[in-house]
């Protein structure tokens, strides 16, 4: 009896893989970035960025792509996320909260729809690195 | 366990050099203080740190990949981690003074990719470098480790592997340039006496000074070794293998320990791999650092438990190797490169490269040379591309002369000869060899002569003595060219020289001497004028065989720029050099034992060397 | 077969064979240094190179291990092949200059002189590695080897130290072609290269100087072949086919009509003498030691030397060590004195040492043996009478520091002296050979006060033991000389002929029987029979004796229970009457 089946392997192999993709810098389906300059962290980015992360992690999802930048240069409506959807305009929201945040994840960067309540804007500026 | 952690989500993972380069240069430290720092932050859950293998940009150790963005920092230290922590990772803002900075633009290059150094490569036997933590299988697996092996294993026969790999035209990456589909060809066809017994070796004795892509691949992707092996051992049909892999290569043997036994607690070695009937093993054996023993049969010979020395061949070790049995031995890059071409078909393979050297080689590139590290390169890239694109160019804006390819064993080309496409035949009709890929790059300063005695310390060091070519003609040939740098040498050495070099080529029992007398050969072809310089003019024309120096102080300069400072005469050890603080001073030719130093400690040139 | 060129010739050859064997079919000369046709090809030297055409290849080969094929166009003495040899030789002079088969090949070469710098202008090795191999391949021990690389490598035992490996086979000497491997014997030991301690001793050899018949055998302990089934190589070098590995000992049982034992004696243990510190201190040695020691077939070829190689000053010659000392042999083992003389006499005509003679009593008997006595007086040997106390290096004076002082009684002077001497010879006694009681038990052989073999009678039946038909020669019944050994042995010889010519025995008329109707078959007989004449009959149950071998000794009358067992011509009822008879008168 193999210790190890082919199919074994492969279930391995995907598993792996998942925790893996953003080392590829491949397509990922939404790209989330938080903005974290001093402003946005006094105005509760790090709240922000956790609940993000715990949506990601309860779901277990793998091709949502958080990132962190600066100060987007708007600092009385922190904290700010930028949502990027592949393909997409990405989208600015501001003064965002736990609850606001759940409920964009859940629509915008699940479901596709935008939260116009909370957006800034869509477009202007650019989410590079 | 491992695996959860790599399950575990992350925002952003910090791949931290920990090839032995960036180990030395304190990567570990770095990668201690990172973590701190992370958890002062609270960040420990969102950013985790990866250490991986070599990145083959040595030159710039330690060195730290941020991901996602394929970020590169480069010559960390402890003391830039704190504020690398607070505005990269917890504030998102990329930190431009701790990038790479190409010398001619001065502007820093965040990505990895768009710097040239990375940008000229194609990585097929080091295409995890970077990308993996080299003691976790499960990374290796996620990075299409052992696919190949499945496929090898379940759906192709013997034969259809070996032609495989024949048609990808893959040949041996140690340095002779065997077919490599040929080779495993005769092992499948050699008939083993006593059982079918046949074994697997994976040479991995490096020992060629300034080369060490071996060691990175056994550093930073193990499984891809451990792979190809099982990969050919499945076409020539054995069951045992060996790793033959240098004591002074203690990470490598750790990792490689590491990735043999998590690959046969998952078995993927041992018995019946993964259901498919097909049983084998591997063992890693430490060699004591023999040079010589990185020729097949002396290896054989030391993995037997034997005294290191060749053998004649034939037989060769496909027919009579290991304990007398059909052996099959490549070189670690070569079975790094198997896995790849079963995974990505031979005819991709075969389309990279030149028409008789096929794929990519992996050069260690050191020496005068201002990016220096390992690179994987298309075969047929000129050596301008490696030298200037990817190299970045000789340090200090000196001229390139030559460059040393092939390690001890092969030769010095020219400046004449840069854009050479590098490949098996065009380096051996320059006289060198592609050898295991060491490439040393000299410039102007560098004396041939010196440069061929150096080679000819190390040969005839490591030649093992048995055969009296390799053992009295190297020495015979050292003790030359060192009558030669001390400005003794006669037009009678030459001729000496000239002789030697040839019949020792011939005659010698195996590659270490059959290839010795190359660097002798090549500088003798293509500088032979040094050689007459040393002998008739007594001077060394870069000024490198100290001996054959004169020093001299210029008085004008000296007074005028140094007013006369008197360091040069405090630093002399044999009281050659008169004068006193603001005077000009002189040296006593007499008494000058021409070690330099008055030379090396004038901050004003005033110190001429003819 | 395979065909072939060698230097424009057609030569066929076996398959397998290789070119250096194809060249000398063809009647090529192909030199070779590292190259022996019993050991595996090396092929280090490259001096046999030669140049050879071969699929569409021009290669210089060595021809030593290179295998011929079908269709090689060797040739020898190819330009290219001369210019290598000839620079691998001229390399090879400078290694070692003393080489002798080197020098030869060089001068066949035409080479004069190397252009290479010489190191050492006595080095001989070669490096071509014969004594590694032969060790290796041949005897199996595996005590030497190459040590270190490149220019540094030679051949050694591990750390140069005294191999336990080694079995002193002497095969490395053997096959070193140019003799830079010696093997002597120093302190008793073979020494290789001067400071390489070899085993014990040879394995194939005679078993002394003098065997008769003189002939080598094969120490089964020692010799590789009985460990390991390899090596045989004293049957591949041996031309007359001699060797034997199959043979086997056997033991043989021969019927003999008579016995003659002659068992011969062993020396005394100077050991047992802790005061004579034999084996204690250098330079003490025994009687049979210096005989070894003068011989001309000895370790110094018959120079009496020193453990240091010198020639001793002062010799002290020691008489009754274990002989006439009631703590050890009361007996006078009879030779010592003249064996003395004689060592006195050799040591005044080999060297110049003052010679000393302790002795208790001269017993100079033999014919010519006091005027061998008298002559030695005259030739200047210090006789000192009296018994050695003691032998010791304890120095008194600086003259006797580094000295053996002997410690004597001068009973002429009656004085204790100390004498300072180099050397010290004991002369051991004679004791019993050591299966002595074995022997004495097998043939029921009594044996005197001494432990040697007791006569039948001293003066009437000195050869004869108690059991008829068997006789005694020589030192097993007593210590003697040898004119004694050889007269005794005539006498036995002459009684064993005198029963075979008789050819037949008179037996003892007055023999036990055993009544077999009264017979328990206790057996307590036949344990007390001294002669074994008596056997138990276990089918018929009682015991019976054998008339040619009792000796009507009467034991077993006496000793049985049920007065079974009686005496011809002695029964109870007729010793009774003769003791009636008697007191009727």
């Amino acid at each position: 009896m193999p210790k190890l089946t082919i199919q074994d392997l492969e279930k391995i192999r995907e598993q792996a893989r998942r925790g893996l993709v953003i080392r590829e810098g491949g397509a990922f389906k939404a790209k989330i970035n938080v903005h974290m300059g001093t402003c946005g962290i006094a105005a509760g980015a790090r709240t922000i960025m956790t609940a993000l992360m715990k949506e990601v992690e309860r779901r277990d999802l793998h091709d949502i792509l958080l990132t962190n930048s600066g100060c987007a240069g708007l600092c009385s409506q922190e904290p700010m996320v930028t949502v990027e959807l592949a393909g997409r305009a990405p989208v600015k929201y501001v003064n965002l909260t736990e609850t606001k945040i759940q409920e964009i994840f859940e629509k915008h960067v699940l479901g596709g729809t935008i939260v116009k309540d909370y957006a800034l804007g869509i477009g202007s500026e650019k989410t590079d690195y | 366990m491992a695996e959860k952690e790599t399950q575990k989500t992350y925002r952003m993972h910090l791949m931290i050099c920990a090839g032995t380069g960036c180990v030395s240069n304190h990567s570990y430290e770095v990668k201690e203080a990172l973590e701190k720092e992370l958890r002062k932050h609270g960040l420990e859950n969102e950013v985790v740190v990866v250490p991986t293998g070599c990145n083959g940009f040595c030159e710039r150790g330690p060195i730290l990949v941020v991901q996602p963005g394929n970020i590169f920092y480069q010559q960390l230290s402890v003391k830039d981690v704190p504020h690398l922590v607070e505005e990269h990772f917890l504030k998102g803002r990329p930190v431009a003074k701790l990038m790479y900075s190409p010398p001619e633009t001065k502007q820093p290059v965040p990505v990895l990719n768009d710097i040239p150094f990375f940008n000229k490569q194609v990585l097929i036997a080091l295409r995890n470098r970077g990308l993996i933590d080299p003691e976790k299988i499960e990374e290796s697996i996620a990075h299409d480790g052992y696919k190949a092996m499945v496929k090898a294993l379940s759906e192709m026969k013997p034969e259809k592997i070996i032609a495989e790999i024949t048609l990808s035209g893959l040949r041996g990456r140690g340095g002779a340039g065997f077919p490599t589909g040929l080779k495993w060809q005769l092992v499948r066809n050699a008939m083993s006496t006593n059982g079918g017994q046949k074994y697997i070796v994976c040479n991995g004795d490096e020992g060629d000074p300034g080369a060490f892509m071996d060691r990175s691949i056994l550093e930073a992707d193990p499984h891809s070794v451990i792979e190809g092996m099982v990969i050919g051992a499945k076409a020539i049909g054995a069951t045992a293998g060996f790793i033959y892999v240098r004591n002074e290569y203690p990470l490598a043997v750790e990792r490689l320990s590491i990735a043999l036994k998590q690959a046969r607690d998952y078995g993927l070695l041992g018995q019946d791999i993964l259901g498919t009937g097909f049983d084998f093993d591997i063992q890693i054996k430490r060699g004591a650092g023999a040079f010589v023993c990185g020729e097949e049969t002396a290896l054989i010979a030391s993995i037997e438990g034997r005294l290191g020395e060749p053998r004649p061949r034939p037989p060769y070790p496909a027919q009579s190797g290991l304990w007398g049995k059909p052996t099959c031995i490549n070189n670690v890059e070569t079975w790094a490169n198997v896995p790849t071409i079963i995974n990505r078909g031979a005819k991709w393979y075969a389309g990279i490269g030149t028409k008789t050297s096929k794929g990519t080689k992996v050069f260690s590139l050191v020496g005068k040379i201002n990016n220096t590290g390992l690179v994987e390169v298309p075969m047929g890239i000129t050596l301008r591309e490696i030298i200037y694109d990817i190299g970045g160019g000789i340090p200090g804006g000196k001229a390139f002369k030559a460059v040393q390819t092939g390690g001890p064993s092969g030769g010095c080309i020219p400046k004449e000869k840069i854009d050479l496409p590098i490949d098996y035949e065009s380096l051996s009709e320059a006289g060198s060899m592609m050898g295991s890929g060491g490439m040393v790059i000299m410039d102007e300063d560098t004396c041939m002569v010196d440069v061929a005695r150096y080679f000819l310390t190390f040969t005839q060091d490591e030649s093992c003595g048995k055969c009296t070519p390799c053992r009295e003609g190297t020495k015979a040939m050292l003790e030359i060219l060192t009558k030669i740098t001390e400005g003794k040498g006669t037009p009678e050495d030459l001729t000496l020289l000239e002789d030697l070099a040839p019949a020792i080529k011939d005659t010698a029992l195996c590659g270490l001497g059959k290839t010795a007398p190359n660097p002798v050969l090549t500088t003798l072809r293509y500088f032979r004028n040094e050689y007459e310089t040393h002998i008739q003019n007594k001077k060394c024309p870069a000024h490198v065989c100290r001996p054959l120096n004169v020093y001299t102080i210029d008085p004008g300069l000296c007074l005028s720029q140094g007013h006369g400072c008197d360091v040069c005469r405090r630093n002399c050890s044999s009281e050659a050099i008169a004068g006193q603080k603001n005077e000009a001073h002189a040296i006593f030719q007499d008494k000058c034992i021409k070690c330099g130093v008055c030379y090396d400690v004038c901050a004003f040139g005033a110190v001429k060397v003819d | 077969m395979v065909n072939l060129t060698i230097d424009g010739k057609q030569v066929e050859v076996d398959e397998g064979s290789t070119i250096l064997q194809a060249a000398k079919k063809a009647g090529a000369r192909v030199p070779t240094l590292c190259f022996h046709p019993v050991i595996e090809p090396y092929a280090a030297c490259r001096v046999c190179v030669v140049e050879v055409a071969f699929r569409g290849k021009n290669d210089l080969l060595t021809s030593c291990n290179t295998k011929a094929e079908e269709g090689m166009d060797v040739r020898t003495a190819s330009e290219r092949a001369l210019r290598a040899r000839r620079l691998n030789v001229e390399m090879l002079l400078a290694r070692a200059p003393a080489a002798e088969p080197l020098r030869e090949i060089a001068k066949e070469l035409g080479i004069e002189k190397t252009r290479f710098p010489v190191k050492d202008p006595d080095e001989k090795c070669i490096l071509c590695g014969l004594c590694v191999r032969a060790c290796e391949q041949i005897v199996g021990a595996c005590a030497i080897s190459f040590i270190e690389r490149g220019t540094d490598r030679h051949v050694s035992t591990p750390f140069g130290e005294e191999s336990e490996a080694c079995i002193g086979c002497t095969a490395c000497a053997h096959f070193c072609p140019t003799g830079a491997i010696t093997v002597e014997d120093k302190y008793g030991r073979k020494v290789i290269h001067d400071e390489m301690y070899l085993g014990p001793t040879t394995a194939i050899r005679v078993p002394t100087r003098q065997a008769v018949p003189m002939v080598p055998f094969i120490d089964k302990e020692a010799c590789i072949h009985f460990k390991t089934g390899e090596c045989k190589v004293c049957a591949k070098v041996c031309d007359r086919d001699a060797v034997n590995h199959e043979m086997e000992d056997t033991i043989q049982e021969i019927e003999a009509g008579s016995i003659i034992i002659a068992s011969g004696f062993k020396t005394f243990d100077a050991r047992r003498i802790p005061a004579y510190g034999y084996g204690r201190f250098p330079n003490i040695i025994t009687a049979m030691e210096f005989e070894r020691l003068v011989n001309a077939s000895g370790p110094t070829g018959g120079k009496v030397l020193l453990a240091n190689g010198e020639e001793p000053k002062a010799v002290g010659i020691i008489h009754c060590v274990g002989s006439r000392d009631e703590n050890y042999h009361a007996y006078c083992s009879r030779v010592c004195c003249m064996y003395s003389l004689k060592f006195a006499h050799l040591l005044g005509e080999k060297t110049k040492a003052t010679i000393y003679d302790f002795y208790i009593d001269m017993r100079c008997f033999g014919k010519g043996y006091e005027e061998f006595y008298h002559r030695l007086l005259k030739e200047g040997t210090k006789f000192v009478r009296g018994r050695v106390s003691e032998i010791t290096t304890l120095a008194l004076t600086e003259k006797e520091e580094g000295k053996l002082i002997i410690r004597v009684e001068d009973t002429l002077l009656g004085a204790v002296r100390r004498i300072a001497v180099d050397m010290a010879i004991l002369a051991v006694g004679m004791e019993p050979s050591i299966d002595h009681n074995r022997l004495a038990k097998t043939f029921n052989i009594s044996c005197s006060q001494d432990t040697f073999f007791l006569e039948r009678h001293p003066k009437l039946a000195p050869v004869s033991s108690f059991s008829d038909g068997i006789f005694l020669a020589g030192t097993c019944q007593g210590p003697k000389d040898i004119p004694d050994t050889v007269a005794q042995a005539g006498a036995a010889a002459a009684e064993a002929l005198a029963l075979a010519d008789l050819g037949k025995v008179e037996l003892e008329p007055i023999t036990a029987v055993i009544d077999d109707k009264l017979c328990s078959g206790c057996q307590i007989c036949v344990g007390l029979c001294p002669f074994t004449a008596i056997t138990y009959k276990k089918d018929e149950g009682h015991s019976e004796i054998n008339d040619a071998l009792c000796k009507g000794c009467g034991t077993c009358v006496a000793a049985c229970p049920s007065g079974a067992s009686y005496q011809k011509h002695f029964r109870d009822e007729q010793i009774f009457a003769e003791i009636e008879g008697i007191f009727l008168i």
